[in-house]
């Protein structure tokens, strides 16, 4: 159940939050994620031979 | 003749030479069985924690997140489709970071931890292992985003790395799962329990869809058996639906369905029950369970208020919150 004591702050933490993106949109600033971090570049596709660890010979039935 | 069989996850898919696992990446080539997204990933972002959403571990703070191609889940109400549901070899993008590259690059920009996340790390749990064993060399914390659709052993070999996970449980219901997931229920019942056991910080999380998983019974069901076995003080989040990949005849949650879901969940006893994808909701924000002060205010991702004292007590009644607030709270080797 949404209580009057859970609202009341959570109403003031919105008017904040808009209040900080509207201040930042002002300000050219963009909101700061997510983002990509800058040293990952893509490459060409080159498929790992990693060998996994949780498998065994399957053993036919009979 | 060589094939393999995948002791992974529950499926254990039997793969001819030169197949592939259910998952799509896990390869039979000559009769051994690689791992073909291992140091590959397809998604590299920084998000906040939030957005796990984890909301009782490091919040506020950068998490370098990371996955491959890939998923051992067919949902068909995926978000991250174009990239769960292909193999490596389909996508457009695809980074290099063998395990020390991906540390370097978290470390480089500022994070204090990893998220294994958007597909399912599960299927590229070679990849997660080697990194979260350096991460932790390194003092970073691991954090496993995941449906738990897992086997046991990987399981308890791969907790030893893990701080945090947020695992969803997709509803009480095995029809569900089989219908909707391409899944089965027990597995992942047994996964959390194993996480819980095993130390691992956890928040569960619960999409709800409107007519498939959001009967009142279910939900309370889902919150009666977390309460049980995983403990009152564990959050819940209930996240809302948006239509999509092959579930657009749906239409989004209505607030007052997770409204009446978040009340089912603390009826049950749950103390920390959240609202999730419904931006600026009361339940996206932190009370003590104790006198109902605000805590931690969210709105979105953002906090708005952080009134949590050092030590992750309530600064009005002093009662203590369970999470990892701090770094310095990851106990033992798990810092």
């Amino acid at each position: 159940m949404t209580t009057t004591a859970e609202r009341g702050p959570v109403r003031q933490g919105r008017r904040r939050a808009l209040g900080l993106i509207t201040g930042l949109g002002a300000l050219g600033l963009a909101i700061p994620w997510p983002r990509r971090p800058s040293q990952a570049r893509p490459v060409q596709r080159l498929p790992s031979l990693r060998e996994a660890d949780y498998y065994r010979p399957h053993e036919l039935a009979g | 003749m060589s094939a393999v069989t995948c002791e992974l996850c529950p499926r254990g898919c039997v793969i001819p030479e030169g197949g592939a696992g259910d998952c799509r990446i896990r390869v039979n080539l000559g009769g051994r069985l690689r791992a073909t997204t291992y140091g590959r990933p397809s998604a590299v972002h920084i998000d906040p924690m939030e957005k796990k959403p984890l909301y009782h571990f490091l919040p506020g703070t950068p998490v370098f997140s990371i996955a491959t191609a890939g998923c051992n889940l067919h949902c068909l109400n995926c978000q991250n489709w174009q990239l769960s549901q292909r193999g490596g070899e389909e996508m457009e993008q695809v980074y290099r970071l063998d395990p020390p590259e991906l540390i370097r690059a978290a470390k480089a920009e500022g994070c204090r931890s990893i998220a294994y996340t958007y597909s399912d790390p599960v299927v590229f749990y070679e990849y997660v292992y080697d990194s979260a064993e350096l991460a932790r060399q390194e003092g970073l914390a691991n954090c496993f985003v995941t449906a738990a659709y897992i086997n046991q052993h990987p399981l308890r070999q791969l907790c030893r790395l893990l701080d945090a996970a947020n695992a969803d449980l997709k509803a009480f219901d095995d029809g569900f799962y089989r219908q909707v997931n391409g899944a089965t229920l027990k597995p992942v019942l047994d996964a959390l329990v194993t996480m819980r056991e095993e130390g691992v910080w956890l928040e569960v999380t619960n999409l709800v869809i409107p007519t498939l998983n959001d009967d009142p019974a279910v939900i309370r069901r889902l919150a009666r058996w977390v309460r049980a076995e995983l403990g009152a003080q564990t959050p819940l989040h209930f996240s809302r639906f948006q239509p999509q990949y092959r579930m657009r005849n749906l239409p989004p949650t209505p607030v007052e369905t997770l409204d009446r879901a978040r009340r089912e969940a603390q009826d049950a006893g749950l103390e920390h029950v959240y609202v999730g994808n419904v931006l600026g909701h009361a339940g996206n924000s932190t009370y003590c369970p104790r006198d109902g002060t605000l805590l931690i205010g969210r709105v979105g991702f953002m906090i708005t208020d952080y009134a949590l004292t050092a030590d992750g007590r309530c600064p009005s009644c002093n009662e203590r919150v369970p999470g990892v607030w701090r770094s310095a709270d990851l106990s033992g080797d798990r810092r």
